[in-house]
């Protein structure tokens, strides 16, 4: 016990070291598994660790029993506990077991959720909005607000995130004391144009409100600044160690052309951040997909605010703009882990190594959450190419 | 570069433009016909920009409801066998992938380079890419996908389309699609890149 205790206090301390652009012992191993991996690990099916919360705790548990030198997790366990999402009657999502074959990935059906002429009453008061409008549409069982039926509906799905949280939180401390685990992330927000482009509006709606109601579009960003900010600290319960979370989408290249990205998309992010930052949390910009152009940007942001995460992100480039700043972090390409062999993985590897991380101050990931395509056996070549070519 | 007034305005994003321009023609007695050749060679012209970089997503599906919104007015004029076509494509999302933007947006590209499309959904199984190709004797089918994690039956789809027996090329386009997912696949096409479609089309049916 004492060992592993003394094992997540040395991983902790190599994770904080890095971020804060000094130079550890040797680089840290921050690996992001989708639940979807640690289900095909642990020998579960999707539907089994979806629908069953002791199965999909035990799921990270087994992987971590499995695979040497994990030395972070994201969570307490899968993101997503179907149940939940089934008691409320969740039309935008599709599970495993229900609308899926067993072992097919949960999904996302994405629509404009939220219409034009919606954006008053978002922004005169979002809260009231998402209650009275949002909810109803997305859920079944909350179709005809104010009925026995929606507030039976509404206590269940409140009752039941509750649940998973508190279960989730428990997974964690035992992932900890049993594996000497730490935690990569504590709490998650997003930019406010994400929210309203991946969850409101949809992708084809927020796309022509950037042309049809421009200004609209800006003020309900606004708004959702300091929500943004609070549901991040709320998310991590305070915690100021740890990077919070924030899985970065329709700010990617080649969603914006610059101007636009300039005008809609930077502003409140950038507010979200340096308001997290005052907080004294860091953020984990975790830039998906292609980010190349904005990087002069992104370096606006005060020294370590956040660490920089690089998926297709031309590195080099990155290294140039933010290094020395900001902790970078990534990026083996998840394709490699998925159809690439062993050895490439550790070629790859070591070349990131040898590049960018000689000064200190990056971490090794893959360059996108770790879906359940990636071979085990490459995850094993990742962690022991960083243990023989990443000690300093 | 686009000459005719109405392909400029649609490559220019000029909504107001376009949509009176198309009432003008139509009034004037132009063959829609005619007036959707035009706002083609717009659309090829923004598929143009958006390749060398000078257009975004943004500008992509602005264009796409510009589109629409001129055809709500040209179709119902439209006789039936009016319509001339380069070729047919036959597209889909692949079986356990329910994502449809990026197939949407390659479908208003393909559309808009005068390309038959006929569109399969999410979600589609094997046997469905190999009816709808035999059905509509095209010569490219394309797949569309997300998820990595769905790449064994993309590989499937892939598989049933080049064992079928049938004279069709396979495209498969997804933003996580290089050498490694190509190899893999057994596709005789592959790009992450929405634009590339019409090209490779054109490929496949010789146009110029």
């Amino acid at each position: 016990m004492a060992d592993v205790a003394k094992l997540a206090e040395e991983r902790k301390k190599r994770y904080l070291a890095a971020m804060n652009l000094e130079k550890p012992d040797r680089v840290p191993i921050r690996l992001n598994f989708s639940g979807e991996f640690i289900s095909k690990v642990a020998g579960y099916t999707f539907q089994e660790t979806y629908y069953d919360w002791n199965k999909n705790i035990d799921a990270t548990r087994r992987m971590l029993a499995k695979i040497d030198g994990l030395e972070m997790v994201m969570g307490g366990a899968n993101l997503w506990w179907a149940t939940l999402h089934d008691a409320v009657g969740a039309r935008y999502l599709k599970f495993a077991g229900r609308d899926l074959d067993e072992n097919t990935m949960f999904q996302y059906v994405e629509d404009a959720y939220m219409l034009p002429e919606d954006y008053d009453d978002f922004i005169e008061n979002p809260t009231e909005w998402v209650a009275t409008k949002f909810l109803p549409r997305i859920h079944a069982e909350l179709d005809e607000p104010g009925t026995y039926r929606a507030t039976v509906g509404l206590i269940k799905g409140a009752y039941g995130l509750a649940n998973q949280l508190a279960a989730g939180g428990q997974g964690m401390a035992s992932y900890q004391q049993e594996f000497g685990v730490v935690p990569s992330v504590t709490g998650v927000s997003k930019a406010p144009f994400d929210t309203l482009a991946d969850t409101l509006r949809g992708l084809s709606g927020i796309m022509m409100d950037l042309y049809r109601c421009p200004d609209k579009l800006k003020k309900a960003m606004e708004v959702l600044v300091p929500h943004n900010i609070f549901y991040g600290m709320a998310t991590a319960q305070g915690d100021t160690e740890y990077p919070l979370f924030m899985p970065l989408h329709r700010g990617a290249y080649p969603f914006m052309k610059m101007d636009q990205w300039v005008e809609f998309y930077w502003p409140t992010l950038k507010a979200v951040i340096e308001g997290l930052w005052a907080a004294g949390k860091r953020t984990l910009f975790y830039a998906e997909n292609i980010w190349t152009p904005y990087l002069e940007k992104i370096a606006e942001l005060p020294d370590k605010s956040i660490v920089f995460h690089v998926d297709q992100t031309d590195m080099d480039k990155a290294y140039k703009v933010l290094g020395g700043r900001f902790c970078l972090s990534g990026n083996v390409p998840n394709s490699l882990l998925a159809f690439g062999k062993p050895e490439e993985v550790k070629d790859y590897v070591k070349g990131l190594l040898d590049k960018y991380a000689r000064d200190g101050g990056f971490v090794i990931d893959a360059g996108a959450v770790i879906l359940d395509d990636a071979k085990e056996e490459n995850i094993v070549a990742l962690i022991e190419a960083v243990h023989q070519y990443g000690v300093y | 570069m686009a000459k005719d007034e109405l392909a400029l305005a649609i490559a220019n994003l000029e909504r107001d433009k376009v949509l009176s321009l198309v009432k003008e023609r139509l009034q004037a007695g132009v063959k829609p016909m005619e007036i959707i050749n035009s706002l083609q060679e717009g659309m090829v012209e923004v598929g143009n920009r958006f390749e060398k970089g000078e257009f975004f997503l943004s500008e992509l599906i602005f264009c796409g409801e510009i589109m629409k919104e001129a055809m709500v007015e040209l179709e119902p004029k439209l006789a039936a066998g009016d319509r001339e076509y380069r070729g047919t494509v036959v597209i889909g999302t692949v079986k356990g992938d329910i994502h449809d933007l990026g197939k949407n947006i390659v479908v208003m590209l393909l559309k808009g380079a005068g390309y038959n499309v006929v569109d399969l959904g999410v979600d589609v199984a094997p046997e469905k890419f190999v009816e709808a190709a035999r059905e509509t004797k095209t010569s490219l089918v394309a797949m569309s996908m997300l998820l990595t994690s769905v790449m064994d039956k993309m590989k499937e789809c892939v598989q049933a389309v080049k064992e079928s027996g049938l004279n069709v090329k396979v495209l498969i386009g997804g933003p996580i699609i290089d050498d490694k997912v190509m190899e893999f696949s057994g596709a005789d096409y592959g790009s992450a890149v929405a634009s590339d479609a019409a090209k490779i089309a054109g490929e496949v049916y010789g146009a110029a």
